[in-house]
């Protein structure tokens, strides 16, 4: 009879007595030693297996076929798994230094540790104030008051204790400058390695009159009551801001959110992000870059600018205007408003007087008016479809031609229509009003006269243009 | 009992402990265990070698 192995119920109780041990004395780092050690557990489980066979050669007792029967090698395999990755996420800040995988171990097996942070510094009443190089949440806070007061703390994320309480040496609060500017550091970028990150929460009480410039990795900024101008650039930040009595430039290549209410300078955003909010702007207001959430823009005072990578929108006033994926929805609108596209958009403008150009690449357009008179329009939509609704009295020039569409006039007189080519047709008609040139080359158009619902923005009576086909699904831009 | 039994039975150990030092070199920074893994390939060629030499000499043996 082939005799069992005391290996394998060896190896057992070793390895129940070290869960133990860690069990009994949780201040052993068990999981360190595993990661370290276990390459020793095959060799002394081979070697007592070699002792075993030997002595049992040495006795003249029958001998296993095989030493290490092949379930055991599926054991060895599975260990060397674990153990490699065990060592993986314990150690690789060795491996792999600046590399950003490892946060994984940190998630993992990481605490966080918190540090309190206070300082405080005079200053004058209009002081600058610069944090720098920061890397966590900033709420800043005008006051009445002539100091700059920082609160708040530090949080290390780390494998120990000790490793975190050198990192927090190294990253200290430091306030310094003279009392006309001030700058704040954490001095987070001393901490290297892979094995540790911090981030601060910092509550910053300023006087009202502080101008703020804030250059940081990433995080969120809560900026409330301050009457100078803000600089925030970041490589992912979100920003609020609310009662800002300056000029606001934000500048960041991630964002989830960028909040602007009550702003009395100009606002320019810049950058890559999602959602945008601003209320209440008195200044100019440019927003410069890839934003693809939702963006909700009220009562901006003076002339809005965007600017995407594919398309271009400007208008003088606006009251309530939304974009969203490839949609944009607006209502009172001061113009001369501009829009141009080199993709398909949704547009719906709704009581507008000035003069209207848009050119898209497609998409639906549905503009009603509301007022008189009426405003010179110059819309192209290349693919989609166009409705315009025009007030009771309205004084036009108007030509509306889709080359492989119908034309439909529910206004009636002036307005004729005119056959066009072999599938399209213009509707044409003046009654001495400025001109209104409507086209797409492939939709419908619709030109009707305007209902009293039509303030509002109900549902268009056209059918949706089903997605430009012939061109793949793209990333919305804005 | 023949040695070639004996060779049988201490090549898993064997190889066992070879490869708990290789990666024990491999985890202290000394040799990769992707360099350092053929060993174990020359260890498995050296035991059958010495597995189809051994039954000879025993079959030698026994006549």
């Amino acid at each position: 009879m082939r005799r069992a192995s005391l290996v394998a119920p060896l190896l057992l109780i070793g390895i129940g007595l070290l869960f133990l041990a860690r069990n009994v004395f949780p201040e052993m780092q068990l999981l360190d030693y595993l990661a370290k050690y276990w390459p020793l557990l095959l060799v002394v489980w081979g070697g007592l297996r070699l002792l075993e066979i030997l002595f049992w050669a040495a006795t003249s007792r029958p001998l296993p076929a095989r030493g290490i029967a092949s379930g055991e090698w599926v054991l060895v395999i599975f260990l060397c798994f674990v153990g490699v990755s065990l060592h993986a996420v314990r150690g690789f800040s060795q491996w792999l230094p600046g590399s950003r995988i490892e946060l994984g171990g940190l998630d993992i097996f990481g605490e966080n540790y918190d540090y309190a942070l206070a300082g405080e510094k005079p200053a004058t009443k209009t002081p600058r104030v610069i944090l720098e190089s920061f890397r966590g949440n900033a709420r800043i806070t005008g006051a009445d008051v002539e100091t700059v007061k920082v609160t708040g703390h530090s949080t290390i994320r780390s494998l120990d204790q000790a490793s975190a309480d050198r990192a927090n040496e190294q990253a200290p609060l430091e306030i310094d400058g003279d009392t006309n500017e001030i700058h704040i550091r954490t001095w987070q970028n001393r901490v290297s390695g892979s094995n540790r990150r911090i981030s601060a929460d910092l509550d910053i009480v300023v006087p009202k009159g502080t101008t703020i410039e804030a250059h940081g990795r990433s995080g969120d900024y809560d900026i409330n009551g301050v009457s100078g101008s803000i600089d925030i650039s970041s490589d992912n930040a979100s920003v609020r801001l609310e009662d800002i009595g300056g000029d606001v430039v934000v500048d960041v290549r991630g964002s989830d959110i960028l909040r602007a209410v009550k702003v009395k300078g100009s606002v320019e955003l810049k950058g890559r992000g999602s959602d945008i909010d601003l209320q209440d702007i008195a200044g100019q207001v440019t927003i410069n870059g890839t934003f693809t959430g939702n963006s909700q823009l009220h009562n901006l005072g003076k002339p809005l600018r965007i600017i995407t990578p594919y398309t271009e929108f400007s208008a003088e006033k606006v009251t309530d205007m939304r974009v969203t994926l490839g949609n944009l929805n607006a209502s009172d609108l001061t113009g001369p408003v501009r829009m141009t596209s080199s993709r398909s958009w949704d547009v719906a403008l709704t009581n507008f007087t000035s003069s209207l150009d848009i050119n898209l690449n497609g998409g639906d357009v549905d503009l009603r008016p509301g007022l008189l008179p009426l405003a010179k329009m110059d819309v192209r939509s290349r693919a989609g479809h166009i409705e315009l609704a025009l007030p009771q009295g309205s004084k036009f020039d108007l030509t509306a031609t889709s080359t492989r569409g119908s034309v439909d006039n529910e206004f009636g007189a002036p307005l004729k229509l005119e056959p066009n080519g072999r599938r399209g047709s213009t509707l044409r008609g003046s009654n001495g009003g400025p001109s209104v040139n409507i086209s797409t080359d492939n939709g419908q158009i619709l030109v009707r006269s305007a209902a009293a619902a039509d303030s509002a923005l109900p549902e268009s009576k056209l059918p949706k243009t089903p997605a430009v086909p012939a061109k793949p699904p793209q990333p919305v831009e804005q | 009992m023949t040695a070639g039994s004996l060779l049988l039975a201490i090549r898993g150990p064997v190889l066992l402990i070879t490869l708990g030092l290789l990666m024990a070199a491999d985890q202290l920074d000394r040799m990769s265990f992707s360099r350092t893994w053929p060993v174990l390939l020359i260890l498995f060629g050296l035991f059958k070698l010495a597995e189809h030499l051994g039954p000879k000499d025993e079959g030698v043996q026994d006549r």
